[in-house]
């Protein structure tokens, strides 16, 4: 088929553009504005002159007081929630997959259930509840809110992972003197790791992303994330654009290096289950 | 033959065949822990809540008040409104989303020279926090040095400029399409690696019978793509329906609840207006619909498969 129908490739081409001007123009408007000086920007031309390009935005961004705590609370929660889904999210699977044991469809149903919950209802009594357990504005808090909600994909994805894998290497490995755990991080982990990889993608965009729980349990800078700082930007720095341009490109930065690393692997991961 | 075991060694392995029982659950118990703790428990807390006028000036006295929170919340016009907005939105958002991100994955799987470029890159929209996505949707619109302003002064058409947020006619679309901006390109990869896994000689088949382009589309593809559809559209329907914070951060409900959608309407009243029982039952009349609304989402597309 190849060369044979030019008018198709044409029509082909001509799609694509349509999408992807709509899906990437966005970006690379906030990317080209983001290095340029403010009267630049609020100059109303497409394109700047040269004289107009600089690095100042960033320098500015690092200086303005609390960017640099929102930068590190994001990576500390949002690279915990990863660790902590992928590792308590795989032991889930291991046991669903490997076990016979009563309610396995019942805990499986009761993990992906609350996926369907509104949010916002399940918010008030959480907030209360966070506030007996002494949890409020504090990292461990917002981790394992977080965690809470990365781990039912995990448990999911993985569990069809694991059952992809045949049985007879585990028992090869148990006869070889290993241990059931030993079975899960050498035998298992290994074969896993598209999956292991998506599943801790997943949890650290939901983490790196969330604003809603964070705007709630979040009370002082100690914590406030990255969403939350680019959201009071927003509104206290209302006419100057340059500076909430490069805030955002910083805060997009890590999710866009991961998942050209991941991008692969994201498309078969998260469909997986749903294609087979 | 010789059956006779000393009693400690068989009182030791009734321990461990015990603890190879329950290590399965040790395994899977953090993972409930977390999940049934921390989302199961507080929907329930807050199904309970809704009957009750608890504040959050001081939560821990609050009077059980019956099903007086949802007389009140049906006779609020701004929760109709909101419930009208939030019905609109995720109809359109997920109906417009499947139609596009067909029309896409029909584009993503032609074997064109640079396709692999198009389709690594897909995806970027949804990976983005949406707080970066609104203040790209944000940025573009200003009204005075905004993009799409710029862009329409240079083609002559300056009445047409206006500031698109601030706007009650616009500001819902530009919700809208900022659910599609994020969401299609996720749907688009979805369909197109179903579309793959179709096997070539039902195509085959389909052509010698005399199908062109279209009734392949209808007859082969489509049928082949609904359990994918219908996955999709759940987990979006749940998706769009719950979401706050597309609305809460680019336009706060505004401007005169032109964009108000349930989700931001039930936060300000708990956490603003501090009557969390009586956005309590609000939140349960989301969960309500929701339930129904993904039990006729699973009823319409398994219809569509018997036919």
């Amino acid at each position: 088929m190849k060369g044979a129908f030019p008018i198709r490739r044409l029509v082909t081409y001509f799609g694509l553009s349509i999408f992807y001007v709509f899906l990437l123009l966005p970006i690379a408007w906030l990317v080209l504005s983001s290095f340029r000086n403010s009267d630049s920007v609020q100059s109303g031309r497409l394109i700047p002159a040269s004289s107009e390009l600089t690095f100042q935005n960033y320098v500015e961004t690092f200086q303005i007081s609390n960017f640099v705590t929102y930068l590190v609370n994001s990576f500390v929660i949002a690279f915990s929630v990863m660790l902590l889904t992928v590792f308590l999210g795989s032991l889930g699977a291991y046991s669903l997959s490997r076990f016979a044991m009563k309610g396995k469809k019942l805990f499986m149903m009761a993990a992906l259930l609350p996926q369907f919950f509104p949010y916002v209802l399940v918010l008030i009594p959480f907030y209360v509840l966070m506030s007996s357990l002494n949890l409020v504005d504090t990292h461990v808090g917002l981790i394992l809110t977080h965690s809470s909600l990365t781990l039912p994909f995990a448990l999911w994805m993985l569990t069809g992972y694991f059952n992809a894998i045949p049985v007879e290497l585990d028992q090869a490995a148990l006869i070889d003197g290993c241990s059931r755990l030993g079975v899960l991080f050498r035998i298992l982990y290994p074969v896993a790791i598209p999956g292991l990889v998506v599943a801790g993608f997943f949890a650290f965009v939901v983490s790196w992303g969330d604003y809603l729980f964070v705007s709630i349990l979040s009370q002082s800078n100690q914590t406030q994330t990255l969403p939350i700082g680019l959201q009071t930007f927003m509104s206290s720095l209302e006419v100057r654009w340059g500076l909430i341009t490069a805030g955002t490109v910083l805060a997009i930065i890590p999710t866009v290096i991961f998942f050209s690393i991941v991008q692969r692997r994201l498309v078969s991961g998260l469909t997986a289950g749903a294609v087979k | 033959m010789i059956a006779v075991t000393p009693q400690r060694n068989s009182s030791l392995s009734l321990w461990q065949n015990l603890g190879r029982r329950s290590f399965a659950y040790w395994l899977i118990f953090p993972v409930l822990l977390l999940i049934l703790g921390l989302n199961l428990y507080p929907t329930i807390q807050g199904i309970l809540t809704s009957f009750t006028n608890q504040s959050l000036i001081d939560p821990s006295h609050s009077g059980y008040i019956g099903i007086d929170n949802y007389f009140k919340l049906l006779q609020d016009p701004v929760f109709r409104v909101s419930l009208g907005h939030s019905l609109e939105l995720t109809f359109a958002a997920v109906l417009l989303q499947v139609i596009l991100g067909l029309i896409m994955a029909h584009l993503l799987i032609q074997k064109v020279p640079g396709i692999h470029f198009f389709r690594s890159v897909a995806m970027i929209t949804w990976v983005l926090p949406i707080i970066a996505s609104v203040v790209m949707f944000r940025f573009i619109t200003l009204p005075n040095y905004g993009l799409i302003n710029i862009v329409l002064k240079e083609l002559g058409l300056a009445p047409l400029a206006r500031n698109w947020f601030g706007d009650e006619k616009y500001a819902f679309l530009l919700v809208l399409i900022m659910h599609l901006w994020r969401n299609v390109p996720f749907y688009a990869i979805a369909f197109m690696a179903a579309m793959q896994a179709i096997p070539a000689d039902l195509y085959e088949a389909a052509r010698i019978d005399g199908a062109g382009d279209w009734r392949q589309f209808w007859f082969v593809t489509l049928p082949n793509l609904r359990y994918i559809i219908l996955v999709m559209v759940v987990l979006h329907v749940t998706f769009t329906f719950n979401n706050f914070d597309f609305v809460f951060l680019s336009t706060g409900g505004g401007p005169v609840n032109a964009t108000e959608v349930l989700p931001t309407y039930i936060y300000k009243q708990a956490w603003n207006g501090y009557a969390l029982g009586y956005a309590s039952a609000g939140g349960v009349i989301m969960l309500v619909i929701l339930v129904v609304l993904v039990l006729v989402c699973n009823k319409f597309i398994k219809g569509l498969s018997e036919q």
